[in-house]
């Protein structure tokens, strides 16, 4: 680890990183830290975090914290961003966080550290070439959670799921560009007293889609923490949990989706909304892998069933003969009705509107009735408050089962049923011990039972 | 309310100058147990087999026979109160459901199967169970002969049962339902205790509605043939009568009564059922429930524990029984609480002939009424 440190160092030439011993920007585990005292460093005890992003980054701040080996980051925002940076490079930070849109040639005029961009959405530069720090990251998301209506009740009719407000489906649209470090810095709503729940919930809605929610705390808890009242101690301390759930299987981050549903979409449209057909296709539980359409092969489609082609109109010659093939082959394709083009959101938003949202509700029914009741790799029972990412390692050996859970109780008595013949199964949960789960036979393949998941839990399935 | 627990029981036994206050001689009568079960972690078993035992024992109902229950799982498994488990609140609770297997299992019965026809799906009722956080495993070795099936269509059948009303129903002539409604010796009704929107109670007897196949009665049913694929419920044509069922089942009787008015409608479908379709044993988890509405999408909905279980012979008997339990006199008439925008469905099948809602007439073994009395209205 120390040799790969020291070759990323050196190969970047950024000279504050090397006597910190700092990791590299691939094991960055970011929180926007919201106090500027030396003193307030020690929170980090105990925690994975080891990346700060300093609103107004003071040497001595700066310093204490890289002699903790910790990464600092000043965070710079749009207007009078050369003061701001000149500020933050005197500080001594270990690099520059632009979060906004800045005027073209702002990153490339920041020399010495590294610079990682927070942009919207909608300029993510998906299929360019990453900066040298690797990781690519917006500032907009949904806050994740069970959306509620006026006096509380949950957000559906007496036919309906809940809808569950998630990044999770932009996320994989993104990771499925590559592998790159993917940062989610949203923040918590304002004015808003967040529970530990909601930001366990975070956390992992990023967790489980291989990406890495930059932790943002609301002002309440900042304020309880800064003067270590008890309860605020208790919730520092389930974040750092959640974190730490995370950190400790970098493995997978490194496995893709799996399953027999492919979803074809250019993620610079449909694929960066919230609330979009694949958060449609994750309140259902049914595992997909998300397919950029500029990199669809027959490779890609190796192993599915069915495939979703959302916007046919865009699809080139080749890639109208790839699908071709794979319905050839015996695959199932359904394609986006004549005339209908892949809706992505309004400049500064990041959810569609009402009309593209009920066209797209259109194709959700013709989605799901295609899938139907089958099980597509994996099929979940008793997750209507979670969601869902089914994980399978190159070569397929071990798979996963991620499982979040949006509610404010433990869900009880969930049933996962698979068909791939893994015939050993572990509960991993955060802070709990691994556990052994029984693996029963079970009409389509095999099952396993768990008695309850409290935020999250990830279910390992191994031959 | 400024009225003690004694006083309420002998207000709701009163006889009155109402003609329908009285229960009528000739309806059979049957005793009802109570139980008293705080929460679902106590042993369920042992008192519902005593609670049976009260009621002259499950082996000569049961010995050798196939036996056909009808479990509430009203409306979708995903859809939660404050995301409280199901059984918690407007479901049955598993626990309940198992001990109910386990203890027809060791009476003798040769097969049994659990059904109810599932909200907008006709698919496995395995699938609903296990989405509903039952374990199935549990339930299927709860006792030997253990069958599932969604009633919500034809489910593993060919064809649909006729279950004709023998008189004049108030409603449809007959009612057309799922084979395994038939194809039995025994019919169970395991019903919640809980309020209805519409109806004012879903005890034993409204838990029959759900008998209903929705691919016939569905507000997507077809015009002539069954929808084998429903996804919708049954407002349009038993609550509303916006149009009629499937032709595959006879239309209804008066079609410009009750119109937009469920509580007249369906209220009156479930005492026909009680009748077309008798129920032989009726059982209520009232341990933890829900008053004000039948499942979450009733707004005001709140968890309550009345901490009781509930059984008898005869479902009319156990639904007064179980009303009086609730706060509510079995023989209030409508616009009167429970039955606030409803005909009193206890009523309408106690003058089907189908059983006494006199508590009068009703004995009451195990734990008084008065002491299991819980008031859903507050």
């Amino acid at each position: 680890m120390w040799m790969r440190v020291g070759r990323w160092v050196a190969a970047m030439g950024l000279a504050p990183l090397v006597y910190a011993a700092a990791p590299a920007p691939a094991a960055w585990v970011p929180v926007r830290w919201p106090w500027a005292d030396t003193q307030s460093l020690e929170l980090l005890s105990g925690t994975p975090i080891n990346c700060l992003l300093l609103k107004s980054p003071t040497p001595a701040l700066v310093a204490a914290a890289q002699a903790r080996g910790v990464v600092a980051l000043g965070v710079v925002r749009p207007g009078g961003q050369d003061q701001e940076i000149e500020r933050a490079l005197a500080a001594k930070v270990d690099g520059i966080v632009l979060e906004g849109e800045f005027p073209e040639g702002t990153r490339a005029g920041i020399k010495g550290v590294a610079v990682i961009e927070l942009t919207a959405r909608s300029r993510l530069p998906l299929g360019s070439p990453l900066g040298p720090t690797g990781v690519i990251g917006t500032y907009q998301g949904v806050w994740p959670g069970i959306v509620l209506e006026e006096g509380g009740a949950q957000r559906s009719g007496p036919t309906s799921a809940v809808w569950i407000d998630t990044n999770t489906g932009f996320l994989r649209a993104v990771r499925a560009w590559g592998n790159a470090t993917v940062w989610i810095a949203n923040q918590p709503p304002p004015k808003t007293a967040v529970t530990t729940t909601r930001y366990l919930q975070a956390i992992a809605d990023a967790g489980i889609s291989g990406a890495r929610w930059v932790v943002a705390l609301d002002e309440d808890l900042a304020g309880r923490l800064a003067v270590r009242e008890e309860a605020a101690l208790g919730a520092w301390k389930r974040i750092a949990g959640m974190l730490t759930y995370f950190e400790k299987h970098p493995e997978w981050r490194a496995m893709p989706e799996g399953g027999q549903l492919a979803l074809v979409q250019d993620p610079d449209k449909g694929g960066l909304v919230s609330g979009g057909i694949l958060d449609m296709i994750a309140v259902k539980h049914t595992p997909v892998r998300p397919i950029p359409r500029q990199r669809l092969s027959a490779e890609a489609l190796a192993g599915a069933t069915m495939a979703v082609d959302v916007d046919p109109s865009v699809l080139t010659a080749g890639q109208k003969e790839i699908l071709g093939a794979f319905t050839r082959g015996g695959g199932t394709l359904l394609s986006g009705p004549p005339g209908w083009k892949d809706p992505a959101a309004v400049e500064g938003a990041i959810t569609l509107e009402k009309g593209e949202l009920e066209r797209l509700n259109d194709i959700w029914h013709d989605v799901n009735a295609m899938i139907g009741r089958r099980n597509m790799g994996v099929r979940l029972f008793n997750v209507a408050s979670m969601l869902s990412n089914y994980l399978v390692a190159p070569g397929g050996k071990t798979a996963i089962v991620h499982l979040v859970n949006y509610s404010d109780y433990p869900v009880e008595d969930v049933a996962v049923h698979y068909l791939d013949k893994y015939q050993h199964a572990t509960l991993i949960t955060p802070g709990g011990a691994d556990k052994v789960l029984e693996v029963y036979k079970t009409e389509e393949g095999w099952g396993v039972d768990v008695e309850r998941v409290g935020v999250c839990a990830t279910i390992r399935l191994e031959p | 309310m400024g009225i003690t627990r004694r006083e309420w029981i002998a207000a709701i036994s009163a006889a009155s100058a109402a003609p329908l206050l009285h229960g009528t001689p000739e309806t059979p009568a049957a005793p009802v147990g109570i139980a008293k079960c705080a929460a679902y972690d106590e042993d369920v078993t042992a008192k519902m087999g005593a609670l049976f035992d009260q009621l002259g024992g499950l082996e000569k109902l049961v010995r050798n026979k196939t036996v056909t229950i009808k479990v509430n799982m009203t409306g979708p498994p995903g859809q939660r109160l404050q995301g409280l488990a199901l059984g918690l609140t407007h479901y049955v609770h598993p626990k309940v459901v198992g001990a109910t297997l386990h203890l027809l299992g060791r009476a003798g019965a040769k097969r049994i199967r659990l059904v109810e026809s599932a909200w907008a799906t006709a698919g496995p009722l395995e699938d609903v169970i296990l989405d509903s956080g039952w374990n199935l495993r549990a339930l299927q070795s709860a006792a030997t002969g253990v069958e599932f099936e969604n009633t919500n269509g034809l489910g593993k059948s060919r064809k649909y049962a006729r279950f004709k009303f023998p008189g004049t129903a108030y409603m449809y002539p007959a009612y057309v339902m799922n084979q395994a409604y038939e194809d039995t010796d025994v019919f169970v009704s395991l019903a919640k205790l809980k309020n209805h929107a519409d109806c004012g109670v879903t005890l034993s007897l409204k838990n029959c509605f759900g008998c209903l196949p929705a691919s016939i009665y569905g507000d997507d049913a077809g015009r002539d043939d069954p929808n084998e694929k429903p996804t919708a419920g049954r407002g349009d044509v038993v609550h509303f009568a916006k149009r009629q069922p499937a032709r595959i089942a006879p239309p209804e009787l008066h079609p410009n009564e009750g119109l937009n008015n469920a509580g007249y409608r369906v209220s009156r479908v479930v005492a026909d059922l009680a009748v077309a379709r008798p129920i032989h044993l009726a059982i209520v988890d009232g341990v933890a429930s829900t008053a004000g509405g039948e499942g979450p999408w009733i707004r005001g909905l709140r968890v309550v524990r009345p901490g009781v279980l509930i059984a008898g012979l005869n479902p009319v008997c156990t639904d007064a029984v179980s009303a009086a339990v609730m706060g509510y006199n079995p023989r209030a008439l409508r616009g009167t609480a429970p039955f606030r925008n409803a005909d009193n469905t206890l009523l309408l099948a106690e003058a089907h002939g189908a059983g006494a809602a006199d508590l009068k007439r009703i004995e009451v073994r195990g734990v008084s009424i008065e002491q299991a009395l819980y008031r859903y209205d507050v």
